[in-house]
């Protein structure tokens, strides 16, 4: 499989850089390094593990934006949104709809069984989304 | 990229990039530091952050960084703008994630010696009876009229619960509840987070610390703030929750437009922002002040839960188990205050991201019993060395918009720490100090290590010699649990 995304160094902060071959591929791995970062520190490893566990739950995200940067930030901070008051940690992720205007997509994953890492929001800092030789890839600094 | 010659040293401690450093830049950018934390801060993107801010529009004099300056997200954190409220900008982005993060000392008549053969004990029943962690919900639940009465009255309205006492209020920076607060300027996604977490810590860097006052420097304002060396004191650290996250993802959207609409050219979207004087800046600006008022609440119900499990667990070892507020304060916020610009008195939008308010004596927001000594300056350092408390001055005033550093700040990523440090060892290694620590995870209590903090004697050392605050007593940890 091909690496979904990196960890980045930042003081203060987390920040991952998320890799796709098409821009569906990069917003679903964004959420992926975005709830392993979440899920690592209490040993649920989602690099090693495909899924968190029995998709047991499943959602539809439905957003509206103007260009592929809100998007991205605003599908990851749905996400994180739906994390804390639905109490669910999400692992598989399919985007079923995108352009620069509009997302839709079908996320599954479970109950939060064990705690997880804080993240407050994904930010817009120095976010841009870049087409590489290998298709697209976005650095995404979160607030923890 | 900045690097050091791009510097003016404009005195002791003051280093100035000029305005000329970059087109874009309004103002000139100047950081308060020694020439060792100046390095420091090279090592980051937090410089480039702070020039970002000088670009801002209607900013006045210069912005500026504190020694404790690291990198963050938009500003650096240990960053101020100063932005005029006629003509300047008020920025989401610029206040952060989380609105009102802040903190609060209380001070007791129990000495630390009494207490430290049962620190165990203490920290345990802290982790039991704190609920910390993301998301994680408190036993207070909010109707939707609660929360409304929460987010314009703030910590009036948790007095008014039972939770804690009128001289709480009298002790709190804007006595726990900022005017211009409107509930119906933010939104039904904030306020369903805001539901249940009224009262929790939270994770992060938030804490709840049991410490000694191991040094008074300053007798007199020690004594005004009922400090004294020995003395058990209790530190708490914590923010508006996922209630002032959700508002700060809301604007940060939303504003995106205005930004366009009012034609402002921005270097970093993070530092998305609105005319002050426009209705989305006070549509911002009415939301802001409610998670403020949010996180008051809820730094006033997390004391009122640390009085009773601390009066629980030290109930037959001391009989005085009162404890006071010395002071709350907020770190993260824009406020509009009035400072001198070319001689006259001007209103100005000051966001202070990582940056404490250090108003000197006289000033009239100050509580009646320290209006002659000047504003208790709060600044928690890392677990394993030690915090301070400052007093405001007029230098700060004429300097630094009445503003002070806020902690020790960072210096090692969140990554480097979890590779280089084991949280388990991290704890043997700190009770092997005589500080006890409990945390959610023991990854997270490794990204949180003394060694990932600059050195805090050092930054204070920077504002004590500039005198934009004074020292008036350094404090050690003795029991800590961290979210």
């Amino acid at each position: 499989m091909t690496k979904r995304f990196d960890e980045i160094e930042h003081t203060a902060d987390l920040a991952i850089r998320a890799y796709g071959r098409d821009m569906k591929e990069l917003f679903a791995n964004a959420a992926y390094g975005m709830f392993a970062l979440m899920a690592e520190p209490f040993g649920l490893s989602l690099r090693t593990k495909p899924s968190l566990e029995e998709p047991t739950r499943e959602r539809e995200v439905s957003l509206e934006a103007t260009d592929y940067e809100s998007l991205l930030v605003d599908w990851l901070n749905e996400l994180i949104y739906l994390h804390e008051v639905e109490g669910e940690t999400y692992s598989q992720f399919t985007i079923e709809t995108l352009s620069p205007a509009e997302l839709k997509a079908h996320v599954t994953g479970g109950p939060t069984k064990s705690k997880t890492k804080a993240i407050k929001a994904a930010t817009f800092h120095e976010l841009e989304v870049v087409k590489t030789n290998k298709g697209y890839e976005a650095t995404i600094v979160f607030d923890v | 990229m900045v690097n050091k010659q791009d510097f003016k040293k404009v005195e002791e401690y003051v280093y100035e990039i000029p305005k000329s450093f970059r087109p874009d830049m309004r103002v000139p950018a100047r950081l308060y530091a020694d020439e060792e934390l100046l390095e420091a801060a090279l090592g980051d993107r937090s410089l480039r952050q702070l020039v970002n801010t000088a670009t801002l529009p209607g900013v006045v004099k210069y912005t500026l960084a504190m020694p404790d300056i690291h990198q963050g997200y938009g500003p650096p954190i240990g960053g101020v703008i100063p932005s005029k409220a006629s003509t300047g900008i008020i920025s989401p982005g610029a206040v952060g994630y989380d609105i009102n993060c802040g903190v609060r000392l209380l001070r007791s008549n129990i000495l630390a010696e009494e207490v430290k053969p049962i620190m165990g004990d203490i920290v345990n029943a802290l982790f039991r009876g704190v609920p910390s962690g993301v998301g994680r919900s408190g036993d207070v639940r909010l109707s939707h009229r609660d929360t409304d009465n929460v987010l314009e009255r703030g910590s009036a309205w948790a007095v008014s619960q039972g939770y804690g006492t009128k001289d709480d209020l009298e002790h709190t920076e804007e006595r726990g509840g900022m005017a211009g607060a409107e509930a119906r300027a933010v939104s039904p996604k904030a306020k369903k987070r805001g539901r249940d977490q009224l009262g929790t810590l939270g994770s992060g860097n938030h804490f709840v610390e049991v410490a000694e006052v191991e040094e008074v420097y300053d007798r007199e304002v020690a004594e005004a703030f009922g400090l004294f060396e020995g003395q058990m004191v209790v530190w708490i650290h914590s923010g508006s929750r996922g209630l002032g996250h959700q508002v700060c993802t809301d604007y940060v959207r939303d504003l995106q437009k205005a930004v366009t609409k009012y034609g402002i050219k921005l270097p970093d979207r993070e530092l998305v922002c609105a005319p002050f004087d426009s209705p989305e800046g006070r549509d911002y600006f009415a939301a802001m002040a409610s998670a403020a008022n949010y996180a008051w609440a809820n730094r006033q119900v997390l004391a009122h839960r640390v009085r009773r499990i601390l009066d629980d667990v030290l109930a037959g070892v001391v009989k005085d188990r009162e404890l006071t507020l010395v002071y709350d304060l907020t770190h993260n916020i824009a406020k509009v205050e009035e400072h001198p610009i070319d001689g006259k008195l001007t209103k100005l939008v000051i966001h202070r991201k990582g940056a404490t308010r250090a108003f000197g004596p006289g000033m009239r927001d100050l509580p009646a019993d320290y209006r002659e000594v000047g504003q208790p300056v709060l600044i928690p350092g890392d677990m394993g060395t030690a915090s301070y408390v400052l007093v405001g001055t007029a230098k700060a005033m004429e300097k630094t918009f009445g503003t002070s550093c806020h902690g020790a700040g960072r210096v090692m990523s969140r990554r480097a720490a979890k590779r280089k440090i084991r949280g388990q060892e991290l704890a043997k290694e700190l009770r092997s100090q005589g500080i006890i620590v409990r945390g959610g995870s023991m990854a997270g209590l490794a990204e949180e290590a003394p060694a990932a903090y600059k050195d805090v004697d050092r930054v204070v050392n920077v504002v004590h010699s500039l005198g934009i605050a004074r020292k008036v007593a350094r404090v050690v940890p003795l029991g800590v649990i961290k979210g």
